[in-house]
This record gives C-alpha cells, structure tokens and sequence, in this order.
C-alpha cells in the first residue's frame, strides 16, 4: 500500500529538519530538541526497514526493531547528560544561548 | 461481516491518514526548529515524536510505539521542558531563533536531504508494502538471548549518565 520510498522520504526529511535546526538554532536547548529530531529520524529509517525488508539474522527478524530500542535508551542518556552540562553552564554564565558561551575564545 | 465498501473506505482512509500523518509529524519538526519561544518549540518537538510514535504503528512495532510515547514524550521531553523552565528568558522577542549560519545550514541541510533522496530513489527493487510483522515475543527474546550484551551495555549506560548528569548539576557545596 505504502511503499517504503515514502516512508524513507518522511525519515529523510526529519533528518534535514533536525540537521538544521542542531546547526543553526541559537539557543543551546533548542540545538539538544533538534538533536532528538536527528535521532528519531534514524529510528524510523532502522524500523522502516525492518517491516519492509525481510531477512533472517540470528535472533529472529526484529533486528531493525531492537536496534530502535537501544538508539532510544542512548538518545535518552545524551538528552540527559546534555541537560546537564547546559544547567551547570547556565549556573556559571546566566545564559544559554550559544553564541555567547565562548570562554574558551582566544 | 463488514461489507465491502466499509473496507475500502477504511483501508483508503488509513492510506490517506499515513501521509497526514506523515505531514504532521513534519510540520512539528519545523515548528522545533523555527520557533522563537522555546516552551512552543517543545511543544511542537512532542507533536513530531508523538507523529513518530504513530508512525511506528503503521510499521507494525506496537511496542516501540508505546515505548516511543513513554520513553520520548514521557520522559526526555518532561526533562527538556524543566531544563527551559529553569534557565531559559523563554518568550524574549528581540532574539532570533536561528543564528547567522541559518542560511548555510539550510544549504548544507538540504543538500544532505537532497543527497539521501537521490540515493533511496536510485535504488531499485525497494518493496512497496509491508511484509514483516514482528511479534512482541521475538523482540523480547532476542533482547535477553541474542542481544543481551548491548541491552546490559545499555543499562550501565544510563546509569553512567545519571551519576554523571547528578556530579555535573549539582550545587558546589
């Protein structure tokens, strides 16, 4: 009914959309909020293959599907450790927006 | 016994609400990216992971769907929205969204997109319907049997990340 063309066109442009809003957004939350579009992008694209694409791997034909559920759990951990690491950088600099954290500048 | 036309009408209707879908979940990722107010761009960012999610279910993964919406919108967009609640200026007006790079990025992420399009449509013989239905069984299974080293990998990751998150954000004493 639906070909996998499709599907991979929705995947694709969730990633251009993410992929810009990480290089462009200006405000340090809003780069992790795209970084979790770029992330979900990949997700679709590994369980759209999965239903799509028959195959035999050693442990059953879920391979696309488990693979999703540990980019998730990773995804989930760098959502984390970023929250973090903008928190600690706001405590120290009262702003989040990323064209203003360049103590490191020369 | 459902007659005949109530089963085109279905099936056309989920035809037809797999692309709405499809579109919304689009929508939703420009919302995240071009918003100025951060609380809205979470907000569109649950509309995109909550499309996502249904998308899953056209796909036949009834468990990630679930998994998605609890893990995602659950949990990671709750700890984005109290990470803009506590540190953002969030409806500040005079600052832009995007920076000075926002036309390069755009070039560049086009053409990325446009890239991944032309190789996905010069591929022949890619399958026009879903064949694979995956049982929660097997993905269970193989979570414990043939995947477990990344699925425990997985855990001392998250585990790693919360001690560490804690170190980081925490008050110096």
């Amino acid at each position: 009914m639906i070909p996998l063309t499709h599907v991979l066109a929705i995947s694709i442009g969730l990633f251009a959309i993410g992929l810009f809003g990480a290089l462009s957004r200006r405000n340090a939350i809003g780069i992790l909020m795209a970084i979790e579009l770029l992330l979900n992008a990949t997700a679709l694209n590994l369980v759209a293959f999965n239903a799509y694409l028959p195959s035999a791997p050693a442990g059953g034909q879920a391979l696309g599907q488990t693979v999703t559920i540990f980019v998730i759990g990773i995804a989930a951990a760098g959502a984390i450790v970023g929250l973090a690491l903008i928190l600690a950088v706001y405590r120290q600099t009262k702003t989040i927006s990323a064209d203003e954290i360049h103590l490191l500048k020369g | 016994m459902t007659p005949p036309w109530l089963v085109t009408l279905l099936s056309r209707a989920a035809w037809g609400s797999f692309y709405l879908l499809g579109g919304i979940t689009l929508l939703g990722a420009l919302g995240v990216v071009l918003t100025r107010n951060l609380f809205h761009s979470a907000l569109c960012l649950a509309v995109a992971l909550l499309g996502v999610a249904g998308l899953y279910l056209y796909l036949a993964a009834e468990f990630l769907a679930v998994a998605q919406v609890l893990i995602y919108v659950g949990a990671i967009l709750t700890l984005l929205v109290f990470g803009v609640m506590l540190t953002a200026r969030i409806a500040d007006p005079t600052v832009p969204a995007l920076n000075r790079l926002a036309w390069a990025a755009a070039l560049v992420a086009g053409g990325i997109g446009w890239v991944f399009w032309r190789a996905v449509a010069a591929t022949p013989g890619l399958p026009a319907r879903p064949s694979v239905v995956v049982s929660l069984e097997t993905l269970g299974r193989g979570l414990v049997t043939t995947y477990v080293l990344p699925f425990e990998v997985l855990s001392l990751i998250l585990i790693g990340a919360l001690v560490g998150a804690i170190c980081i954000a925490r008050r110096p004493s």
